[in-house]
């Protein structure tokens, strides 16, 4: 079939400038794999770190790609690269470059150090990538698991902790069950439009005129997305494997966790809610204004209880996509996708910094509980000013990016109306203060306890002080990134035909 | 807004931001080195004070305008200026501010015994925090530093406070916080509402105070502006604080090293009536007089139930947080008084209460650090071995209680005068707790003072060098404005006529009319009953300034 094929061809030698990035990234990854370290790297040999700089390398040069990709719509409409592919997509890689720098003191530490590590890293992140340009649900659903694959492992990396085990376990457990209910929510939606497209842009259209007596059907439909989502993002009241997940996790993963996956997740979930189901709005909008409220409310309360930091983080991460969640609900679908951007891109800086102090403190036995940081003030000025920085900054005090974020976002929300949302948005930020300055008061109120002082490595140490210089001056900086996210057009208008494959040969 | 700087305005943004700049100068210098710390940041305010003070004459006092205004785009797509400039009000209180300043650096020598690096930052850091509350023109701008303020107190209190300073701190950071993120969404609400009726996004002080924007809020529903009224109300009333939100102001002062308590009492407060003054009345009149009955109630409890609970104190400085509570109840009463008198009286008892209560701050701290208690118990026939000290401490009371001749009983009298005006009952009513005042002051000063004194109070040294030449400033002021106080109300004179003309359109021409009747009346002609028959001589001096002034007000009506 010389149509055939020559389609093919034509249509793959097209398409494919879309996903470069990914492409290097999976290469690369198998590429690892292969026994061919001392070939490919003869000049490292015994050591450790050996796979940390070409990983570097690769997720730097894979930026690049991404941003240097051409915008269109390709693979029979399934993927698209647009403002909101590569916005996310480079967040998701930044998150991906600070869980590989993260991640140097402690598998040094662990005797952990192994090529997988960097493999799963680097294909989790093409998930990822494909997550955020994803505008069908059959992609959409394979990146989603592509992605989840590499975290599920990664959390349960530790082979010999039980907790890394248990946490990897309960994971991928619920992770599946929440796949299972996507993917029966895409099925409803698949069958009430009569079984023609699994497109978001048709499915909008369609399911704006679909018939009054599969209405139910639509909502179930809608719902069960949205659930499925909620679990990925672990928004409340499907948040119930995170704590956990992020607990027994290595520290570095958690951290790529709470930033790059959920990142990847949210532009799904802008991606669906603002094109899949934008003119439905009013199926999922109470829902997930309850689901925002809840999770700011209860991610919140729930973490002034906790006494192990990494929990505490975990909570504090469920707080913050019930905040980002905001961006989602606003019917401006550019605007929210802009909030949720800055936000997202102030807390993967603020997150990483506070991870990389908790990872700091981790090398020396400690850091684990929040007592674990007393008197880091005296014993190590210059990191717990950091710290008290990377906290103040999720708690949004401004005038540090974490406000510039949330003040962003919230008066997004309130022109759209969600006034109640932010009132709760905004007593519960006060709420986070409270366990994010109960750290501050380890820091500089308690006596430090005996014992010598660790160096930082140098790889932490940069990156929390780039982290931090960021965070302080963030706000400064906001006019000119407030301008470019203003002139970028996440939601590109569809081309106007699709270039689909055609099998009939005709 | 001029977007050209002038050198006046330079000056202003200099003296805000001097001690930020030598706070971060400062963290080169080693922990060790306490004189240079010491004596740096003593040195950096009193620069920033002597670069504030000649404002007090380059401020043009015929005008109502904002003066040394500068203006520059911050974020055009909001609408967010890096606005500053100042008129009557701020500037007293900004420089207030400056004079405070090098006072609480001066008294902190002898009391903070450990961390001298971070405590002496965190203070030049609060300080030009607070200085940039007063000078900033634009919400997001106010908006942040409101919230920077927050952290370099939590700090002074958490870490150099009392045995339960975590308490307070936290305590103080949460209230102060849960109340100023309301004031936000209310800052949200009223910029969209703005946006649809201009069609473009403007976060400055001068849109939100603007007529236009005034009257939108006032063609909404009640509802909506009795919600938007208690956003800002609470925000302010947790700052200043008004009963029943007070309950984090004892524990904070109690526990906060001298200069915290200075600082909290002579600054911090006077940003939450400031608030009031600057955003809640300007900006939703109508939905504040809704609430004025609530309002005043608050008020008028927050002054008796203050003194009251003062009366009981053992601790000398609960004692003087209480009294605050009672002080700055009256100031607000001034405030809701919504008339020139009772405005004027607010900022003026204000100032006063900036320079008194230090004071008394002050004098406690002198005795804690001899004694490490604050105990009134402890104390007693101090006037026989410190005689200085009995003599300053004695000035601080009467000036606190408002003494004739001392700067407290123009501020007092002024505000009755404006209450009686338009709530005599209620100003009858606050009479009471300023006579609980007295009563509680002196008897405070009588057992400290007098009385047999035990050996351990014998052995106690008076007032050296650097502690009178810390309080000879509060002095000075205090006679000066108890002496001559026409300099310091000519100042606020025109922004507050302009602010009762925004929060009572035609004020001024109605007393003009009342006060033409009463001539009229007085003329033994035929007088028809008038709207406010209150022809009291207080009614007339009001329109005999108001005739003087209705043409400039009405010349920058609206408030630009």
């Amino acid at each position: 079939m010389p149509s055939f094929a020559s389609g093919l061809w034509e249509n793959l030698s097209h398409d494919i400038h879309y996903i470069w990035p990914q492409i290097l990234l999976m290469a690369a990854g198998t590429l690892m794999l292969w026994p061919l370290d001392s070939w490919l790297l003869p000049w490292t040999k015994g050591e450790k770190q050996k796979w940390a700089l070409p990983t570097l390398a690769i997720l730097v040069a894979c930026l690049v790609l991404a941003l240097t990709a051409p915008n269109g719509l390709g693979f029979s409409a399934m993927y698209k690269v647009d403002g909101l592919t590569k916005g996310f997509q480079v967040l998701c890689i930044l998150g991906s470059i600070f869980a590989v720098l993260l991640s140097q003191p402690v598998l040094g530490a662990l005797q952990e150090h192994t090529v997988e590590y960097y493999v799963l890293i680097l294909l989790g992140t093409s998930g990822m990538l494909f997550m955020c340009g994803a505008v069908d649900f059959v992609s959409i659903y394979f990146s989603i698991e592509l992605m989840a694959l590499c975290v599920y492992i990664l959390v349960a990396y530790l082979r010999n902790q039980e907790r890394s085990i248990e946490a990897g376990m309960k994971y991928f457990l619920l992770g599946a069950f929440s796949s299972g209910i996507l993917l029966y929510g895409i099925s409803l939606l698949f069958a009430a439009v009569g079984g023609v497209t699994t497109n978001l842009t048709e499915l909008n259209q369609k399911l704006a005129v679909v018939a009054a007596d599969k209405s139910l059907l639509v909502f179930s439909g809608v719902l069960m997305v949205l659930v499925g989502l909620c679990f990925k993002v672990a928004a409340v009241p499907f948040h119930m494997w995170s704590p956990d997940a992020y607990d027994g996790a290595p520290t570095p993963i958690t951290a790529w966790m709470a930033t790059a996956p959920k990142a990847a997740s949210l532009a799904v979930f802008l991606r669906i809610f603002g094109t899949g189901f934008h003119n439905i709005s009013y199926d999922w909008t109470t829902p997930l204004m309850v689901i925002s409220g809840a999770s700011m409310v209860l991610g919140n309360v729930a973490a002034i209880r906790q006494q192990s930091m990494k929990r505490l983080l975990a909570y504090s991460s469920i707080a913050h996509v019930g905040y980002m969640l905001l961006g989602v609900l606003s019917r401006d679908g550019q605007a929210g996708a802009q909030a949720v951007w800055l936000y997202m891109l102030s807390y993967l800086v603020m997150n990483t910094g506070a991870f990389a102090v908790v990872i700091y403190l981790q090398g020396k036995g400690e850091g684990e509980r929040i007592d674990d940081f007393r008197g880091l003030g005296k014993r190590h000025p210059l990191l717990a000013f950091s710290m008290l920085v990377f906290l103040l900054s999720l708690a949004g005090i401004p005038p540090l990016i974490g406000f510039f974020g949330k003040f962003f976002l919230f008066l997004l929300a309130v022109q759209q109306g969600f006034t109640t949302l932010v009132v709760i948005a905004l007593l519960t930020s006060a709420v986070s203060a409270y366990y994010y300055l109960e750290v501050v008061k380890q820091m500089y109120f308690k006596e430090a306890p005996e014992g010598e002082v660790a160096p930082l490595d140098p790889f932490s140490k940069y990156l929390i002080g780039v982290a931090c210089a960021l965070v302080i001056v963030g706000t400064a900086f906001g006019p000119k990134l407030l301008q470019w996210t203003d002139d970028i057009r996440w939601f590109e208008k569809e081309a106007p035909k699709a270039a689909v494959l055609d099998f009939t040969g005709k | 807004m001029p977007n050209v700087m002038t050198g006046a305005t330079q000056l202003m943004l200099l003296a805000t931001f001097l001690p930020l700049l030598g706070g971060l100068a400062l963290l080169f210098v080693p922990n060790e080195k306490r004189e240079v710390f010491q004596k740096a940041s003593v040195a950096i305010l009193v620069v920033s004070f002597l670069l504030s003070v000649p404002h007090w004459f380059w401020y043009e006092r015929s005008s109502d305008a904002v003066q040394f205004a500068y203006a520059c785009d911050w974020m055009p797509s909001l609408g967010v200026k890096f606005s500053v400039g100042m008129d009557g009000i701020s500037l007293l209180l900004w420089l207030l501010t400056t004079f405070i300043g090098p006072i609480a650096a001066l008294c902190s020598w002898g009391n903070i015994e450990e961390r001298w690096k971070e405590y002496y930052v965190w203070l030049l850091v609060l300080q030009t925090a607070m200085l940039a509350v007063f000078i900033a023109q634009d919400m997001f701008l106010f908006y942040i530093f409101w919230e920077v303020m927050l952290v370099p107190m939590y700090f002074l209190i958490g870490i150099w406070g009392g045995p339960q300073k975590l308490y307070a701190a936290i305590k103080l950071f949460l209230y102060t916080l849960a109340g100023s993120v309301l004031m936000l969404v209310a800052i949200f609400a009223i910029y969209f509402l703005q946006q649809k009726a201009t069609g473009h996004y403007d976060f400055s002080l001068a849109a939100f105070q603007s007529a236009q924007t005034v009257q939108l809020i006032a063609s909404q529903t009640t509802t909506f502006q009795i919600l938007l009224a208690l956003a800002f109300f609470l925000a302010f009333a947790i700052k200043v604080p008004m009963f029943p939100f007070h309950t984090w102001l004892p524990d904070a002062h109690v526990q906060a090293p001298t200069a915290g308590s200075v600082i909290l009492a002579g600054i911090l407060l006077k940003m939450g009536t400031y608030g009031f003054v600057r955003f809640l009345l300007p900006i939703v009149p109508e939905g504040t007089k809704e609430l004025m009955p609530w309002f005043l109630a608050l008020a008028l409890i927050g002054v008796i139930y203050g003194a009251l609970v003062a009366m009981i104190q053992k601790d000398m400085k609960k004692l003087v947080a209480y009294s605050s509570v009672s002080h700055l109840g009256l100031c607000m009463l001034g405030i809701f008084a919504l008339n020139p008198w009772g405005l004027k009286g607010a900022l003026f008892q204000m100032l006063n209460h900036g320079i008194s209560t230090p004071g008394l701050f002050l004098a406690v701290g002198i005795v804690y650090e001899r004694r490490h208690t604050r105990q009134i118990a402890d104390y007693g026939g101090l006037s026989k071995t410190m005689p200085i000290y009995a003599t300053i401490f004695m000035l601080m009371t009467m000036s606190s209680i408002g003494l004739p001749l001392l700067n407290g009983f123009i501020g007092e009298a002024t505000i009755l005068m404006g209450t009686f005006q338009t709530w005599p009952w209620v100003a009858v009513a606050a009479t009471s707790g300023i006579i609980l005042g007295a009563a509680y002051m002196l008897w405070m000063f009588q057992r400290v003072m007098f009385g047999p004194i035990s050996d351990v109070n014998a052995k106690m040294e008076d007032l050296n060098f650097r502690e009178i030449a810390y309080f000879t400033p509060l002095i000075i002021m205090a006679v000066w404005i108890g002496l001559y106080p026409k300099p310091f109300m000519d100042i606020m004179d025109r922004p507050v006529a302009k602010l009762v003309e925004q929060v009572r359109p035609g004020f001024h021409q109605a007393e003009l009319l009342a006060a033409k009747q009463a001539e009229a009346a007085k003329a033994g002609m035929h007088a028809m009953e008038a709207p406010e028959a209150e022809a009291t001589p207080a009614a007339e001096g009001v329109a005999h300034e108001a005739s003087a002034e209705a043409p400039a007000v009405h010349a920058t009506g609206g408030g630009h």
